[in-house]
């Protein structure tokens, strides 16, 4: 991380309105503010578990619009990951949640979470221990596809498990 | 009553930046002759345009210049009235502008035509090579004469682009002058500025997840606001600039927490298993709204801070999609985001009306941001994917600020800077 430091321009503002006989009369300083430019870049190098990534390869469940139950099919993807974790039992995993484009981002933050913690919650239900999962959402910010139709959005609404 | 109806477009300004395009004007503009001014003429040529997209982005005035007057002043001893009463002006401005190496100096004078008399005398001291804030503040000290209502020309405006990189941006309310606060390999989201306008808060997702950072405009000293392993999303400045509101993931679920910025204090506001994000603070300080899905869709309620314990109040009923409200700064209404059947669109609600007003047609609109005088509202939309900057005034104007390089999104406007 480094930081562009622009030059300091100054200010005062002074404004004055005098009123004679109904006619305003105005001085000022324009005012121009300092703006620093800061860049940085992605700090955790992501804890990639390679032996999780081998048994979970595009393990990924879908839900509905604004919802986080799991569908049966959903399900039905859960039960190979509990048995795979069952045999592996020294991998963690990361359940990231994502919405898709409609609503808004910050309330599609949140029901990106909900839907990794309904993946979560059924883990644990079916004896996974919480210690192994963390849980995180990216709401509506890394689409798996972009388009503007239900075929796409459907495919955003998800939980990826790694 | 004058009715017309104006369409202006500036398609000639091709930058990097943002573009400038009014679609659609008011029906009963206020008629103003704006003189070019005298003096400096590359100084003047350069006001002059700035000055005009300005006043013309209000959507509230039909702009004579030069070219459509039948006489053109230099001073105040050679207007003759009667040559503005005849194309029913009713505002005339001329000014002149002088420079030298160190110092920039505009002055400029308002006349009433009907009245036959000078309004306002006014001087501004610029900044060299800072012709746009001159021009900026001119155009706010004639808005506000005209309207009575402080203009925004000087304000800026955050928001965010993805393209190569993620960034956050400032801007002038224009769209011009872009400088990046924040590069990014991860997402950066929910930019909201301090009340005095020197910070910003957002989340960044730099981390591996959402965090809330705070960061001065002028230094670009950060700091992540909480630091523990919990996700955080969806700051929100206390008008006093004391707290921050903001959503947190502690248990798994989202709930609206204040953060005191001094003493570091989380004081839990909601507790509900159902989603509770987008708090955003009344214009005193008084109430917090926010959106929730408590009630099996999204929908807005309200907290009042005054009150022990308070009960969340519901205040959206029409309609399974209301979010991301904010208060109008006279605290008369609420903007938010809206769904009507399958689209996605910003709304308008006044306190004392039952029903809701549509402001926009799109698709899907998102992040309304309402300007510090209340009077326009600066908006996203995603079109084919990319994402555009729009404006719409509550008297009907609209404007649009494409984007020509990557998808821009999330426009936050400042406070008052002038």
């Amino acid at each position: 991380m480094f930081i562009l430091r622009n030059k300091l321009n100054f200010l005062v503002v002074v404004i004055f309105i005098a009123s004679c006989s109904s006619m305003n009369v105005t001085e000022e300083n324009v005012y121009s503010a300092d703006v620093s430019t800061v860049k940085v870049s992605s700090s955790k190098s992501e804890n990639i578990n390679y032996d999780s990534k081998a048994v979970f390869a595009n393990a990924t469940v879908y839900f509905d619009f604004d919802k986080s139950t799991l569908t049966s099919k959903s399900i039905q993807t859960l039960k190979s990951a509990v048995n795979a974790l069952n045999d592996n039992s020294a991998i963690q995993i990361t359940l990231s949640g994502h919405a898709d484009e409609r609503g808004t981002r910050e309330y599609n933050l949140a029901l990106g979470q909900r839907r990794a913690e309904a993946v979560s919650d059924y883990l644990t239900l079916n004896g996974i221990s919480k210690s192994r999962i963390t849980v995180k959402s990216y709401g509506e910010e890394k689409p798996a596809v972009y388009g503007q139709d239900e075929m796409s959005y459907s495919k955003n609404r998800r939980v990826e498990i790694n | 009553m004058k009715k017309l109806f104006f369409l202006f477009l500036f398609s000639n300004i091709t930058s990097s930046e943002l573009i400038l395009e009014i679609t659609q004007g008011t029906e009963d503009p206020y008629r103003v002759a704006i003189v070019k001014f005298d003096g400096d003429m590359d100084i003047a040529n350069n006001l002059d345009q700035i000055i005009k997209n300005n006043l013309a982005r209000t959507g509230e005035f039909a702009i004579f210049d030069n070219k459509d007057l039948l006489s053109i002043p230099k001073d105040e001893n050679e207007i003759v009235f009667n040559d503005f009463k005849i194309l029913n002006i009713d505002y005339l401005i001329i000014g002149n502008v002088l420079s030298d190496k160190s110092n920039i100096t505009a002055e400029y004078k308002v006349f009433d035509i009907k009245r036959g008399s000078k309004v306002r005398s006014s001087t501004v001291y610029g900044i060299p090579n800072k012709n746009r804030q001159l021009a900026h503040y001119i155009s706010d000290g004639i808005y506000e004469e005209i309207t009575g209502i402080k203009g925004v020309a000087s304000t800026k405006v955050l928001y965010i682009t993805e393209d190569d990189y993620y960034k956050l941006v400032v801007a002038d309310a224009d769209g011009k002058n872009e400088q990046t606060l924040l590069e990014s390999t991860e997402p950066i989201i929910s930019p909201a500025w301090s009340p005095d306008s020197k910070k910003v808060a957002y989340v960044s997702f730099e981390t591996g997840m959402a965090k809330v950072f705070v960061q001065d405009i002028a230094s670009g000293k950060r700091e992540l606001v909480i630091q523990n392993s919990t996700q955080i999303s969806s700051p929100s400045w206390s008008p006093d600039g004391k707290f921050l509101s903001l959503t947190m993931y502690q248990d798994g679920n989202a709930e609206i927490y204040i953060l005191n910025l001094k003493n570091r204090n989380l004081t839990r506001l909601t507790k509900h298993y159902a989603i509770d994000t987008e708090s955003t603070w009344s214009p005193k300080g008084a109430k917090i709204m926010f959106t929730s899905g408590r009630s099996g869709s999204p929908q807005l309620y309200e907290i009042d801070l005054r009150k022990s314990n308070a009960t969340p109040k519901r205040i959206t009923f029409e309609g399974n999609y209301n979010a991301k409200g904010s208060y109008l700064p006279n605290n008369e209404g609420i903007v938010f985001v809206h769904r009507a059947d399958t689209s996605f669109q910003i709304a308008l609600k006044y306190f004392d009306e039952s029903f809701i007003r549509p402001l926009t047609t799109s698709q899907l609109d998102e992040s309304p941001s309402i300007s510090p005088n209340g009077n326009v509202i600066v908006y996203a939309i995603k079109d084919e994917g990319m994402g555009l900057l729009s404006g719409v005034t509550l008297s009907g104007a609209k404007f649009r600020l494409p984007a020509t390089e990557g998808a821009v999104r999330e426009p936050a406007w400042s406070g008052f800077l002038r």
